[in-house]
Parts: structure tokens; sequence; C-alpha cells
């Protein structure tokens, strides 16, 4: 084979990048192996393949590190022969955007799930002593499934994984794009001079919250492995028992993680998608919620087995199925398969079946377990007493796992018609099946969850708790009422207030187990904190998502028949012209202007809460933006939003007229003086002598005086050229602009330079002067008023939610708390 | 009975309500013509016809937007969106209604479009390289 050179490019932080792919993937194979031999060799030379087995896991999280310096110093210094910086980046990215463009491709969200997974390696090589080398041999396989995902290597003619090092030419024939390359080979050979810049970063991923919400989340996702290690190791090396305790820290730690990084992503949503809310249903965002809700569960059960024996068996199987459901939710995320269903899935990158193995491997290897030890696991002989806090916590995990069923059958429509060839769609009111189905299911979740905890294992004496648990119940009944009635949320379904009841119990009956806490108990401190924590984030959601109420109210139009108006009534967006103020609910907005720092295009919108007698009691300024795309022309909006303490005012542009195509390329200039002039009426020119004034639609201009220029930027004048300027004054919505069109002759030749006055539509030249008279001639353009600016915007308020941001956080708090109890009671045994 | 024995047959019959829930509820995919014959909701696919067409005037009603859609059976029907023109619908290479056919024009209450990526397109933009083209 040829190999042709290219100009210019640079090939050694790719080669040496790919030597590390390489090596990730040997390294960990290595590991693996020899983790492997560790656990089951009987020669006795366990203690040397431990050895090779932590040299491997170490040489790996070198690699995965290489990996990472390589990729990003190649999105760093704009290497554009490399297609993952071409298709992710562009140059006037900030750097820590730069960082998010790291995760923004396929390639780097398996890189960062493998990192995370090296990190929690290494601190189970140094933390887990007797458990290292049966738990190791499973995150080191882990680590060999991961690391063929960014292989990019060629096994048998099939494209084993994909490498973010992978050259822009090789990841497509630019000579299919550009034919002249295929007839003109030595502009082929120097095709890196044609590529000026990257394809940039989509514009609603260019937020902070993208910079810190995918290493949460992947962090999260790859903690999920430390449970499954654990309970694979004990079911392999029949310590069935003993698994459970240890586990308990790590899945504590991966539920917190992975609950706040689903969050952050919910507020990266609210903050920067126009879809106008927290959640959606997406299937994406679906895909992630699903092992978060297993592992919940499986932490439930576990606490239950290591407390009183019951559901082992249960236990077990909810951490094996909580890491299989990571893959899977990957496998959605990534295959392709949501294409017809979900907007943020990525397409397939041909790796449909690899993503399927991955499944496979880590489902094939925890049902083999499970069969062959099913005999040996430990079972307790007698039911669990009714009146026990096992027996409840076992029904509450199981209604968890159920519900995630329910969201598991419902996102997998386009995987079940892949498998059964059926074409089914999926509901119509899909939104309106999850709201109904999860809410069921967390009534009785927030029902136990709060009446669970004041129950005592093994048996309690009914006298001693049930008037507390009804006392709670009515009490909850009673809040939950008031707040029903107070905002409005009983014109819903009954369904969500029966779930406010469950919530506020949630809130209440462990806000009284954390009272006891704090006098002496500490020790259920963090269960209780998190599950007000719970009840609280659901409380914000059913408030904000149910009564979110959209104000950008429209009834006007011309085009509906009533029969229309009526089908959707009221219509959510409405028509904003520049310094036209509007009545909207009760606010006065209106659009006074823009501020353009590219690429972004903000739109200063002015609300005013006018109170009866017409003043003015409150005022803000929110700056909704708009993107223009870069090559399409379409654009992007991102919302702004007013954040009060019990409300937030949600406001985002659906249309404008007020952008061209061209704003994202910087200096753009008018294309030519009839091209500018066709976006204006036909010109009307006025002979007018100095304070005189000249009425335009939106104010009038006022006529100082002529000058003599000397100066003119850009014009050389010599003695024979002149200058003339006349001086104007625009006055339009009570704002005053001074502008100075110009009279020049040159060379024997005239012409003028116009002057225009954006906020008022204005476009002025001096065209003539008539010294007989002492008058000028003014010519004036205005904008039609089809042509004036305009914005068309809707705007949502969404009550108490903050709620529901600081249920998370308090929820966090408690994790965090139940992380330190367990370590303590870890380390004391 | 033992009591985890009722306790699990109560979760066999949630999780085939589940299904049937889904089951019943699930949608089709079908064409304009179907679409005729009922008042449910449906889904449609097909793409836009770029040769017609595109009505959206903000200045006039700023929640009225309608288009041509041919459907995969290759019937046109106009199809009526109360909102604005979704971002870009012109590159759309294939579209997803939901909706209702009411006197003959689908009123869609969901558009789900494809379009060929902006950030992620796998083809150089052919217009980018024969702009320079004219440089040389």
């Amino acid at each position: 084979m040829m190999t042709t050179e290219f100009k210019g490019e640079h090939l050694l932080p790719g080669q040496i990048g790919q030597f590390f792919v390489v090596l990730a993937f040997g390294s960990a194979l290595l590991s693996f192996l020899s983790y492997y031999y560790a656990t089951t060799a009987k020669d006795g030379k366990n203690d040397s393949w431990q050895f090779l087995g932590r040299i491997g896991f170490f040489l790996n999280s070198v690699s995965v590190l290489g990996i990472g310096t390589c990729l990003f110093y190649v999105l760093y210094q704009h290497y554009f022969e490399y297609h993952y910086a071409w298709a992710y980046t562009q140059r006037s990215l900030p750097v820590y955007y730069l960082v998010s463009g790291f995760w923004n491709g396929q390639e780097g969200g398996f890189l960062l799930w493998t990192f995370w997974q090296a990190v929690l390696g290494n601190i189970l090589i140094w933390k887990a002593r007797s458990w290292e080398r049966p738990v190791m041999s499973v995150i080191a396989l882990s680590q060999v499934v991961l690391a063929t995902m960014v292989l990019g290597i060629d096994v048998f003619g099939v494209r084993l994984g994909s490498s973010p090092f992978l050259l822009l030419r090789e990841a497509m024939d630019l000579r299919d794009s550009a034919p002249i390359f295929r007839t003109n080979p030595e502009m082929y050979h120097n095709y890196l001079s044609y590529i000026t810049d990257g394809q940039g970063m989509n514009p609603s991923l260019q937020n902070y919250w993208m910079v810190i919400h995918p290493p949460t989340l992947f962090l999260g996702l790859a903690a999920v492995v430390v449970p499954f290690a654990y309970a694979i190791a004990g079911l392999w090396q029949k310590k069935y028992v003993e698994w459970i305790k240890p586990a308990i820290p790590y899945t504590l730690f991966a539920a917190m993680v992975l609950g706040t990084g689903i969050i952050m992503g919910s507020f990266w949503a609210y903050e920067s998608l126009n879809f106008g809310g927290f959640w959606a249903w997406d299937p994406i965002e679906n895909a992630s919620v699903f092992p978060w809700l297993t592992l919940v569960a499986a932490l439930h059960v576990m606490i239950v087995f290591k407390n009183t024996g019951h559901s082992y068996i249960i236990a077990a199987v909810l951490t094996l199925v909580s890491f299989v459901l990571v893959w899977y939710s990957s496998f959605l995320a990534r295959s392709g398969v949501l294409g017809d269903t979900s907007v943020h899935a990525f397409t397939d990158l041909g790796m449909f079946w690899q993503l399927v193995i991955g499944i496979l491997v880590f489902l094939a290897l925890s049902v083999y377990l499970l069969v062959s030890r099913w005999k040996a696991l430990p079972r307790s002989q007698k039911d669990e007493d009714t009146y026990s806090r096992e027996f409840w916590m076992f029904v509450g995990s199981v209604f968890l796992a159920l519900s995630c069923l329910q969201l598991i059958v419902v996102t997998s429509i386009p995987v079940w018609n892949a498998t059964f060839g059926t074409k089914v769609a999926p509901p119509n009111n899909e939104v309106a099946l999850y709201n109904v189905f999860q809410a069921a299911f967390a009534i009785l979740v927030t029902l136990l969850a709060g009446f669970t905890q004041f129950l005592k294992y093994k048996k309690t004496d009914p006298a001693k708790f049930l008037p507390k648990v009804i006392a709670y119940l009515v009490l909850a009944a009673l809040v939950a009422a008031l707040i029903v009635y107070v905002t409005g949320l009983y014109h819903l379904k009954a369904v969500f207030t029966i779930l406010m009841i469950g919530s506020v119990y949630s809130v209440l009956a462990n806000g009284k187990i954390m009272v006891d806490a704090f006098k002496g108990k500490f020790k259920l401190a963090g269960s209780a904190i998190a599950h007000i924590g719970f009840g609280l984030l659901l409380i914000g959601a059913l408030i904000s998502a149910g009564t979110s109420k959209v104000v950008s109210e429209n009834n006007s139009g011309q085009q509906f028949t009533t029969e229309v108006t009526k089908e959707t009534n009221p219509r959510e967006n409405i028509l904003v012209y520049r310094n036209e103020p509007v009545k909207m609910g009760n606010y006065i907005v209106n659009y006074i202007g823009d501020s353009v720092s590219a690429p972004n295009h903000f739109y200063k919108v002015l609300y005013q809460e006018v109170d009866s007698s017409g003043k003015v009691k409150n005022q803000f300024l929110l700056e909704p933006k708009v993107q223009v795309n870069k090559g399409s022309g379409g654009f992007t909006a991102s919302p702004d939003t007013r954040h009060y303490l019990f409300h937030d005012l949600y406001t985002h542009i659906t249309m404008t007229n007020s952008l061209s195509v061209n704003e994202n390329q910087q200096g753009s200039e008018a294309h030519g003086q009839e091209d500018d002039d066709k976006n204006y009426d036909p010109p009307v020119p006025h002979q007018i002598g100095v304070g005189d004034t000249i009425q335009v639609r939106e104010g009038y201009i006022v006529f100082k005086g002529l000058s003599n220029e000397t100066n003119v930027s850009n014009l050389q004048l010599s003695k024979n050229d002149a200058a003339i300027g006349a001086a104007l004054e625009v006055v339009s919505h009570g704002k005053n602009y001074q502008i100075k069109p110009l009279y020049i002759i040159k060379n024997n030749s005239v012409f003028g330079i116009a002057k225009k006055v954006d906020d008022a539509g204005l476009k002025i030249t001096l065209t003539r002067i008539i010294p007989s008279t002492r008058k000028a001639e003014i010519t004036v353009y205005q904008q039609p008023v089809g042509k004036k600016k305009f914005i068309v915007m809707r705007a949502i308020d969404f009550p108490y939610i903050n709620f529901f941001w600081a249920g998370t956080v308090i929820m966090v708090i408690g994790f965090l708390l139940s992380i330190f109890r367990r370590n303590k009671e870890l380390k004391a045994s | 009975m033992k009591k985890s024995s009722i306790f699990g047959l109560v979760v066999i019959a949630v999780a085939i309500a589940v299904i049937i829930s889904t089951y019943a509820s699930s949608s089709t995919y079908s064409s304009f013509n179907e679409a005729k014959e009922t008042n449910s909701e449906l889904h449609i696919i097909g793409h836009l016809d770029k040769k017609k067409e595109l009505y959206y005037d903000a200045t006039k009603d700023a929640n009225y937007f309608s288009f041509f859609m041919t459907d995969n059976k290759g019937q046109e029907c106009k199809v009526v969106f109360s909102g604005t023109k979704p971002e870009d619908f012109e590159r759309s290479q294939q579209i997803v209604l939901t909706g209702r056919m009411q006197n003959n024009e689908f009123h869609a209450s969901k558009i789900l479009m494809k379009c060929p990526s902006k950030y992620t397109q796998d083809k150089l933009e052919t217009t980018e390289v024969s702009a320079k083209k004219a440089d040389l």
C-alpha cells in the first residue's frame, strides 16, 4: 500500500494516543487474566499473579491518562486533521468548553467512564484487602470491555470500537465531499490548508453545566461496577454473605453520585434547552434512571439482609441487574436504536453489535453465577413478620424495581420493534402515561419511606407504632391538602394529590426521625435526611411540573378558525415588536434591544410588573440568547430564567427576524448597496434646512447642520477632494441618536456614506447639497413594517421549583451521612 | 399461603398490568389515508414537500405554521401546527408527526424531525470547500 504524505498534519500526538489506546486494552487484559489466576490458581503462585494484576491495572490507568492527555492536546492545539477535533470543536471555543468538547463525542464518554473505573479500581487495590483478587478480576474485565470500545482497530475485517484519534481523512473520503481533490492530487495533498476551522460545538452544549454534568454522571455510572464486582466475587468465591457489608458504602456512593449526575442533567436541560421544563421523559433521560432505581432498591434490601438475613436473593439480583442496566442504557444512548423516538440519542458509530455484546458479557456472567450457585444461596426459613421493618423495606424495594420495569418496557419500544420485527409506535401521550404510572409507584414508595421508619427490625409491637403512623398520616394529609389547595394541584388527576400526601408524609415522618437522631440516635440521621430530600424533591417536581403556567398566552391570530383555536387554546407564543410593549399576564414585556457577542445574540426582554394603579412595582431584564448555526443558517435558542425563591420565570425565543445568517462570521459587512437597499421601503428624499425635522414611523429626525469633514476613515482625501457631513439627531422611542451621513467628492466622482439607526429601522444618506437655498437633500430609507424587528417568545412560570433542587441537595447530604456511618460500621467489625 | 407468595402474585399482577398498559396505549405508525378514517391520534412518518409553500408569518399569527408532507405511502397532505416554525425545519430529511386529521388538514401536536446533524455530520459541506475553490 502506498502511503501519501499530507502537508501540515501533526501525526505524532495521534500516534502516541493510539499507542496508549492499544496499551490500555493490552494492560487491562493482562490485569484481568492475572487477577483471575490470582483468584483461582491452586499452585501457590497467587501472590505473584496478584502482583502482575496490579502492574497491569496501573499500566492501564497510566494509559487512560495518556489517552486523555493526547486527546486534550489535539483539541487544545486545534489539530483539525483529527476527526474528533474537527467534529466537536472550533477555534473560538474557550478552554473550559474545549474540556467539554472532550466528552462531546461517544469516544470521549467511554474515556470518561474508563477513567473513573480506573480511579475506583486503584481505590479498591488500596482498600479491598482480601476481596482484591476476585473484585479486581471483575473491574479489570470491565476495563477490557470498555477498552475495546475505543480501540478503532480492524480485527478480521470488523472494526472494533471507534478511536478518538481517527484522522479526518480516514473518517470520510474528502474526495467525495470535494471532487476537486480527486482530479487535483496536489490540492488533496494540501487538503489541510482548506480546513481552517472545526464544525464547532452545539450551542446548547456550551454551558457550564456541560462541563461538570457528564463527569458526575459517568462517575455514578462507573461506580455501579463496584457493588456488581462484589456481588460477582461473593457468588464466585462462595462467600455469599460476606460481600454485602463492604459493598454497601460503595452502593451508597454510586447511588448518590448517579442521582446527582441525573439531576445536574435535568438542571442543564432546564437552564439551557428550550423544551421548557426539567424533565421530559426522553428515552435517554429514562435510561439514566434505570440503574439508579434498581441500585437504590438493591441498597435497601442489602441493608435488610445485613440486619436480618432476609431478602438475600433479591439483593444479589438487583445489584447485578443495576450494572447490566448501566450497559443497557449505554446501548440505548449509543446504538442509534432510539433514532425515531429520542432527540438526544447518538447515531450509530457502527458499534451496535459490540454494545450488545457488552451487555451480554455481564448479563451472562450474572446469570451463570446465579444459576450455578442457586441451591447454595442463603434463604430465610420463615417469612418476615408483618410488623417488621425488613418486610416493608423489601416491599418498597420491589416497587422501586417495578417502577424501573415500567420505564424500561415503554422506553424500549424501539428495541422490541427491532427484536420482533414489529412496528409499534410509542404511546401518543407518552408523558401522561409515565407520569401516572411513576406517580402511582412513587405513592407506595414515599408512604413506605415514612411508615417503615417507625418500625423496628424483626418485630414491632403494633400498639407502639400504629398511633404514631396514623397521627403522622393525618397530619400529612392536612398539610398536603393545604398545599394542593394553594397551588391548584387539585385540577390534575387525583393520583398526583395522593402522591403529594405520600411525599409530605415521607418528609414529616422522617423529620421526626431526624429530630430524634439529633437527640442521640444519630445512626438514623443519614437515612432520615435522604428520605426528607427525596420527599421534597417529589413535592417540588409535582408542584412545578403540575402547575407550571404558560405566561405568554396568546389568543390572537388571524389564521385560525375558531375550531382550531379551541383545540389548542391558549397558544403559547407571543409576538413582541422592538420597543412596543405588550401585556402578558401580570407583566408588560418589551423587547428593548440586542447585544451581540459572537456567536451569541442576546435579546433584551424587559419585564415590568404593574399593579392595579398602573405603577411599576417590579422590573427586571431577561436576556435569552440565540446562536446562528454555521452553514445551515438555522438557529438555536437558549432560554433565560429569572429565579425567585418561590418561583421561576422562564423565557425563550422561538422565532425572530432580527438575525442575519452572517452574524456568526465576524465583521460581516452588507453585501453591497443594492442588496442592502432591498431591506428598506423605497427611499424618500427630503430637502430641508437647518433646524427642520423629518417625521418617520418610529420617531423624527432633526437636521442640525452641515460640516466639512477632514478625517474620513479608510479614505485618503487629497486637496481637490471634499467630504461634507450632515449632523442629524434621530429621536425614537425616547432615545436620541447622533449620526452624520457623509457626502464625498473624490477624484471627480461623488458618493455618499449612509448611516444606520437600527433601533429605529432607519438608513439615512446625504444625497445633495443645494448651496443656493442653503438646504440639503436627506434621503431616508425606512424599514417596512414587515421588516420591523420582532421576537416570538414563550414564557413559563415554574412555581416552587426550588424544592426540587433543594430536595436533591438534602438527599445528597443524607447519602453522605449514611456513607460515613456504614464505613464506620465496616471499620468496627 | 405464605405472605411472600401473596406478595409475589401482586408483583406479577403489576408487571402484567405494566405490559398490558404499554401495549394498550401504544400507537401505530400509519398514513394520511388511515388518519382520515379515524378520530384518534396517530403517528405518521414522512418527509417535507419542499416544492410547496411553508407558511409561517409571525406578524400575522405567531402560532400558526403549515406545510405539506408526503407520507411513506406517497400520499400528500397539508399539515397544521400551532406553534412557531421549528428551527432548521427546511433541512429536515424525515418528519414524524403526532396528531389527528381535521377537515382534510392534519393537525400535528408534535413534530419530530431528523436533520443531517449540524455538528457531527460525516460529510464535509460541499459548499464550504467549493467556496474556497473560487479563490484559487
